[in-house]
Parts: structure tokens; C-alpha cells; sequence
């Protein structure tokens, strides 16, 4: 418990939407790449997220069983997964990458579905930012008991 | 004698205590507002202050008696239980509703400076009691 727990959480939070917009990006960046490393078209990217519940450390854990529960400890991101679903097929019989048919397989980016998630992104970061501030001008407060 | 006046601060210490647990609970909640699965954390302390400021109080014959009704405020133990019951309108299972978190927030802010400008207004009473009103 402290204004400094409060911050970390939130800068948790931070990081995490940031690694979101980034592959965010990364998606966007992608969405006409046919060849990859692997030879196969590029897949979308998306990140999981996870509860923090405790950084493992022992006074934490005596904190929190003397106290029964705690807040937490923010957020994580376990891992960036790809998106399995099939990718788009397009006539373009001209592609260097078309097969015997003329087809060429795009990647499953969906543009709009990015933008979407972008736009999700920033309000959730931007949330978090309040939530800095408030913490901040609490601590400000506090200070001035006794003045 | 100090002990005494200072009785009366010993709410909003609490008070504040709570306040600065709500809002770190808050804070997470709104770190987790994307995270599937995740269920909204609440801080029960008003209910419990009540209790404790109950007008009757159970007499206590022995150590191992469960106490009932009034008792020190400071003996409270402020708890953060997981909300459960509100209805979950995601397809994640995440019950967390970012405008709730953010009234919450505001809500808890003020109330913390309240308690702050409240504790302030106590100790320059007291400082005027001691310097005799000078």
C-alpha cells in the first residue's frame, strides 16, 4: 500500500498498452507483405494481457497474507500471439508471389479492425495517465497535512 | 491529554487509509480494463466504520469472545474483495466499466482531500489552543 504502488500499477499499464500500439503498428506496417521469413504471408500479431497479482517478493507476500488480500500489482503482457485465421485470397495474376491460378495470399490484417484497436489503445493509455495524475495530486495533497 | 484530543483524528487517519487503498485498487482495475477474464477489485471500509461506531457495545468477559458492536476504529482492518456479482456485458468476462472506474476515481480524490483539508483544519485548532489563541 502507497502512492508508489499506486504509480507502479498504473505505469504497468502503461508499458503494456505502448507493446498494444506497437504491434498495432507492426500490423499496419505489414498489411500488403506477402513474403515473410518463413516464405508464408505476414500473420497478424496481437498481444495477451494478464493480471499482476504480485511481483513474488517475500515482504509482499507477508504483506499480503497479514492483510488478506491486495490490490494487485497491475498488468502484464504474457506474450504477442498470431492471428490464425486464413488469409485473404486476391486475383492479381501479375504478383511475382501469385500462384498457378493468379491468386496471391494477402495477410489477415484488417485495417479498419487496427484502427479500431488503435483508437482503444490510446483511450485506455490515456486513462491511465488520469489515474497518474490523480495519485499524484493525492500524494501533493498529503503533504500538505500539518501546513 | 493529547492522547485525547488527538482521539478524534484517529477516524480520518483510517479514512485516508482507505482512501489511498481505494484508489490503488481503482488504478488497477483501470490497468486491467483490457484483460480478459479480469473481474473489477472494490474496497469495503464504510460499512465496517459504521460497525465499529456502533451505540451499543458487547461486553467482552473473555479474550476468545467474538466482539460485537462499538469498537477502536484503528482495530479495522480495511479489505479489497473481488466484485463478482456485477454483470459482466463483455465477451471476455471483464466487468470492468472504464466511466465507473473514472467517476469512482474522481468521487475517491475528493473525499481524500476532504479528509486531508479536515485533518489540517484539527492540528491548527489544536496549534491555536496551545499558543492561547495568539
Amino acid at each position: 500500500m502507497g502512492y508508489f504502488s499506486s504509480l507502479d500499477i498504473s505505469s504497468s499499464a502503461l508499458t503494456a498498452q505502448r507493446l498494444r500500439m506497437d504491434t498495432i503498428s507492426q500490423n499496419i506496417a505489414n498489411v500488403n507483405t506477402t513474403r515473410t521469413e518463413n516464405g508464408q504471408p505476414y500473420r497478424r500479431k496481437t498481444v495477451l494481457f494478464e493480471e499482476k497479482s504480485s511481483t513474488g517478493s517475500f515482504s509482499e507476500y507477508l504483506e499480503s497474507s497479514m492483510r488478506g488480500k491486495n490490490a494487485g500489482a497491475g498488468v502484464r503482457v504474457t506474450g504477442i500471439v498470431e492471428d490464425t485465421s486464413p488469409f485473404k485470397r486476391v486475383y492479381d495474376p501479375g504478383h511475382p508471389d501469385a500462384d498457378e491460378e493468379g491468386y496471391v495470399l494477402m495477410p489477415n490484417v484488417d485495417v479498419i479492425t487496427e484502427m479500431v484497436n488503435m483508437i482503444s489503445a490510446t483511450r485506455a493509455y490515456e486513462a491511465n495517465i488520469t489515474s497518474i495524475n490523480t495519485t499524484k495530486g493525492m500524494a501533493m495533497k498529503a503533504l500538505e497535512i500539518g501546513r | 491529554m493529547l492522547g485525547r484530543i488527538l482521539t478524534g483524528t484517529n477516524v480520518l487517519e483510517k479514512s485516508l487509509d482507505a482512501a489511498l487503498l481505494r484508489n490503488e485498487t481503482i488504478s488497477q482495475n483501470i490497468a486491467n480494463a483490457d484483460t480478459p477474464g479480469y473481474k473489477r477489485k472494490t474496497v469495503a471500509f464504510e460499512e465496517y466504520l459504521n460497525d465499529a461506531t456502533a451505540s451499543i457495545k458487547g461486553i467482552r468477559t473473555r479474550q476468545e469472545h467474538i466482539p460485537v458492536g462499538a469498537r477502536n476504529v484503528m482495530d479495522i482492518d480495511i479489505k479489497v474483495s473481488e466484485d463478482k456479482s456485477s454483470l459482466s456485458m463483455r465477451l471476455d468476462e471483464n466487468n470492468v466499466d472504464i466511466e465507473n472506474e473514472m467517476a469512482q476515481m474522481a468521487k475517491n480524490t475528493i473525499k481524500y482531500y476532504l479528509l486531508t483539508q479536515k485533518i489540517s483544519s484539527d492540528f491548527s485548532k489544536i496549534k491555536s489552543a496551545i499558543k492561547e489563541g495568539r
